[in-house]
């Protein structure tokens, strides 16, 4: 029974390394849901005063499904750590809990960006999957991330992204229904809260940065209109929808300006936008292969699908599908 | 003076004054600088090229000619591959085969143990030399044949033409061309998958290249087309059922293709389709010597060196398997054996089940394989010369049905990619874990339609006897 002694001792040996490394995965797990808690904790109190309401335990227990007692918890643990002050049931962010949070939320808005160009996910899931990502990098890491996407300045839905000190630009804008009737107005914002709203306003087909005006305006609805099409949104929808005035450079195309899917074979046309809601890996593409604004384009072959088509640009044939020159606007030339 | 963290911190902050669109305008002052200097230095004399160009645009795009020369090209290509890789193939193995002999003989006049002699040459050197028969004719003509339609311009307008249905399947158009060039070698087909920018469309096709069956499964698909599918005809209609069938199992490949990755861009690899953009080049008389250089050295010889690196381990354990005695007979028929229950849930044998196993590392040698066990020969060894022969050994004593031989035809076509193409796979994403998920789809979908159509055949109850 001689032979037992080392294998009890090698059986030992590998429960105690088991053991420890279960307890080291445990103790990285137990951080990363502090981690997590404390951050959404600090969204939170950010978002509240944002919107020049304070955070309340209670308002905080319900954002974050928690109950009483782990609220309190949270909080004292959050003041320990010099984040938060609760003051007569109201609680503030100090500037180190602000700088953390406006951190968060720099890295949940390039998650975003990051997930909407390059990843190419649909835009009704990003918010979801940034929110599961925003807790996982280090700050060296979404600086990195800022960089790798060209320092963007604002996410899918046109909210800012604030930058390493915690700055963030701000662009004048209202929504929707508090919008002049008739006037021009560049859509900057879709609030992708709540889902519901925004999956809506999705279907409707608005895009961020569209060119719109207000066309008609009852209790029931608002009647928009982007020039070729008409939209219908109730007031209750249209809210999460903010529009800026258009800035000197921002031509409004009416009439003879069509997507490039649109233009009949052979025909010559000229671009005159590529839609701003296009970026990322795409845009690039489409900028490398010469589809700048002025160039000169023309359709010359398509599928008997009907799509891809092949397109005439700077004197090579480059075929584009039908999801890529509906974003390319163009106008017709004529020829004489 | 500036100190570098001033410059940082001035550069943050003009980056912030930036308008949101200041790249379009870089591309927009690059091109207007180009088409300056263009138009200032380019002459361009008539139109007769471009003319020309549209014409065969014209009969390559179009609905029904398109198709057609498409297909005739794709059955030029495998014919001229396939039938010259034989001639090929076989004057390679004649010698190499005979230095083994003559390594062999050199061995045992200086008095090397069997074991020795058995290891060395009829195990690691016989790997090598097969793999390297098999393996080399074939590519050494597809690849170059590849590659004079890629450089005339003819394989994007394939894309083109085929991208509706890929897009369907959330794929890019290009993966037909990665596919094309998977029917040369998957591992090759991989590496192909560069010319996708978009990384999930990269991934798809990655993932699914494999179920294109590359030229070293093609030997295994004929015969069994041939003896089997083909079994009761005579005369030129043996050739033309046995070609119909191979065709039938690549189709097939292509559906699973689809299939896969349509399935794949709504469960792994969400996402919308991104970035299709094809450059459709003028068409060009090809550049003979670059032809050679690409074929030859980047695909073909990349391929077979790494092939090489795990054909001779498998030689290795392949002779082991079939030399260390076990009851009555080696530890390969033991194991077999003890495969058997589980390959018959397959409509296979066990047989088949190892042969699969230890010849993970090229699809070239699991025939020979299955042989060594069937035979119970102490190598690697060639299935017998003519139908009847194959019939007689496969049908008569090892219990083969039209069965065995369809769902081996499956299994072959779907099941995992081999392990030159596994390494091209975790070398090309740089992830074990894609790696690991393109073994785990393909082996799971050979599994799961060789167990459906073992169970279909056993309900209706065809084949009785064996399945």
């Amino acid at each position: 029974m001689e032979w037992l002694i080392p294998v009890v001792l090698l059986a030992g040996l590998l429960a105690l390394a088991l053991r420890s490394r279960l307890a080291a995965s445990y103790r990285a797990w137990r951080a990363q849901q502090e981690r997590e808690q404390v951050e959404d904790a600090l969204k939170h109190l950010l978002n509240r005063e944002h919107q020049g309401r304070h955070a309340s335990p209670e308002s905080l227990s319900g954002a974050l499904g928690l109950s009483r007692a782990q609220t309190v918890r949270l909080i004292e643990r959050m003041e320990a750590q010099g984040l938060l002050q609760s003051r007569a049931e109201q609680l503030h962010l100090t500037p180190a809990g602000e700088r953390w949070a406006l951190n968060v939320l720099r890295a949940h808005r390039l998650w975003e960006r990051y997930l909407a160009d390059e990843a190419r996910m649909p835009l009704a899931q990003i918010h979801a999957e940034a929110h599961r990502r925003e807790h996982t990098l280090s700050e060296a890491e979404v600086e990195a991330l800022e960089a790798n996407l060209g320092y963007p300045q604002q996410d899918p839905h046109g909210d800012p992204i604030p930058d390493r000190a915690g700055e963030m630009p701000s662009r004048a804008s209202c929504p929707l229904t508090d919008w002049p009737t008739d006037e021009p107005g560049r859509i900057v914002h879709i609030e992708d809260e709540p889902a519901v709203a925004y999956q809506q306003i999705a279907a409707a087909g608005l895009k961020l940065g569209q060119t719109v005006r207000v066309l008609e305006r009852t209790p029931q609805r608002l009647t928009i209109s982007d020039g070729e099409n008409e939209y219908r949104l109730a007031p209750a929808i249209a809210a999460n929808v903010s529009v800026s005035p258009l800035l000197p450079t921002e031509r409004v195309f009416d009439g003879d300006a069509l997507p490039l899917s649109k233009l009949p074979l052979h025909r010559e046309g000229e671009v005159v936008q590529i839609d701003p809601a296009l970026q990322g890996l795409t845009r690039r593409r489409l900028l490398d292969l010469g589809l700048t604004v002025g160039a000169t384009v023309r359709p010359e072959m398509q599928t008997f699908v009907g799509e891809p088509r092949a397109y005439r640009v700077r004197g090579t044939l480059i075929a584009l599908r039908k999801e890529q020159a509906d974003h390319i606007l163009v106008r017709p030339i004529a020829h004489y | 003076m500036s100190s570098p963290e001033h410059v940082l911190s001035r550069a943050e902050a003009l980056r912030r004054a930036l308008p949101s669109d200041f790249r379009d305008a870089i591309a927009q002052t690059l091109y207007a600088e180009a088409s300056r200097i263009a138009r200032r230095a380019v002459h361009t004399r008539g139109q007769r090229g471009r003319d020309l160009d549209q014409w065969i645009d014209q009969i390559v795009t179009g609905p029904v000619t398109g198709l057609l020369v498409m297909l005739v090209l794709l059955a030029v290509v495998v014919w001229l591959t396939v039938s010259g890789a034989n001639v090929l193939s076989e004057a390679l193995a004649n010698l190499l085969f005979g230095l083994g002999d003559l390594g062999r003989s050199l061995f045992e006049q200086v008095g090397a143990p069997w074991w020795l002699t058995g290891f060395v040459w009829d195990g690691v050197y016989l790997g090598l030399a097969w793999v390297v028969s098999v393996m080399f004719p074939p590519m050494a003509i597809f690849f170059p044949v590849f590659t004079i339609l890629e450089d005339l311009g003819y394989l994007p307008r394939v894309a083109f033409n085929l991208d509706w249905l890929f897009k369907r399947a959330g794929a890019h158009g290009k993966q037909a061309l990665t596919m094309t060039m998977g029917l040369g070698c998957n591992a090759a087909g991989v590496v192909a998958t560069r010319i996708i920018d978009s990384p999930r469309e990269r991934l798809i096709a990655i993932l699914t290249n494999n179920f294109v069956p590359c030229n070293g499964r093609f030997p295994t698909l004929i015969m069994l087309a041939t003896v089997f599918v083909a079994a009761g005809f005579s005369g030129p209609a043996t050739a033309l059922i046995a070609a119909s069938a191979v065709v039938a199992v690549v189709l097939i490949g292509v559906g699973f293709t689809l299939l896969m990755s349509w399935l794949l861009s709504r469960t792994l690899l969400r996402g919308e389709a991104s970035a299709f953009t094809l450059e459709l080049p003028p068409y060009r008389r090809p550049n003979i010597l670059r032809i050679l250089y690409t074929s030859l050295i980047d695909r073909t010889i990349f391929v077979l060196l790494r092939a090489m690196s795990t054909a001779a381990p498998a030689g290795a354990v392949i002779w082991v398997l079939g030399n260390i005695p076990f009851g009555e007979s080696s530890l390969a028929s033991a194991i077999a054996q003890a495969l058997d229950g589980f390959g018959r849930l397959f409509g296979l044998d066990g047989t088949i089940i190892l042969a699969y196993i230890i010849a993970i590392p090229a699809n070239e040698i699991v025939v020979p394989t299955m042989m060594m066990i069937y035979t119970g020969a102490g190598r690697m060894i060639e299935a017998p010369e003519g139908a009847e022969a194959i019939r007689a050994l496969l049908v008569g004593q090892h219990g083969w049905t039209l069965l065995t031989a369809v769902n081996l035809m499956l299994f072959s076509l779907l099941h995992n990619p081999c392990a030159t193409t596994i390494i091209t796979i975790y070398k090309e994403t740089r992830s074990r874990l894609w790696a690991a998920v393109s073994v785990v789809i393909t082996l799971g979908t050979a599994f799961l339609v060789t167990f459906v159509t073992a169970s279909l055949a056993r309900l209706l109850g065809l084949f009785p006897s064996g399945g």
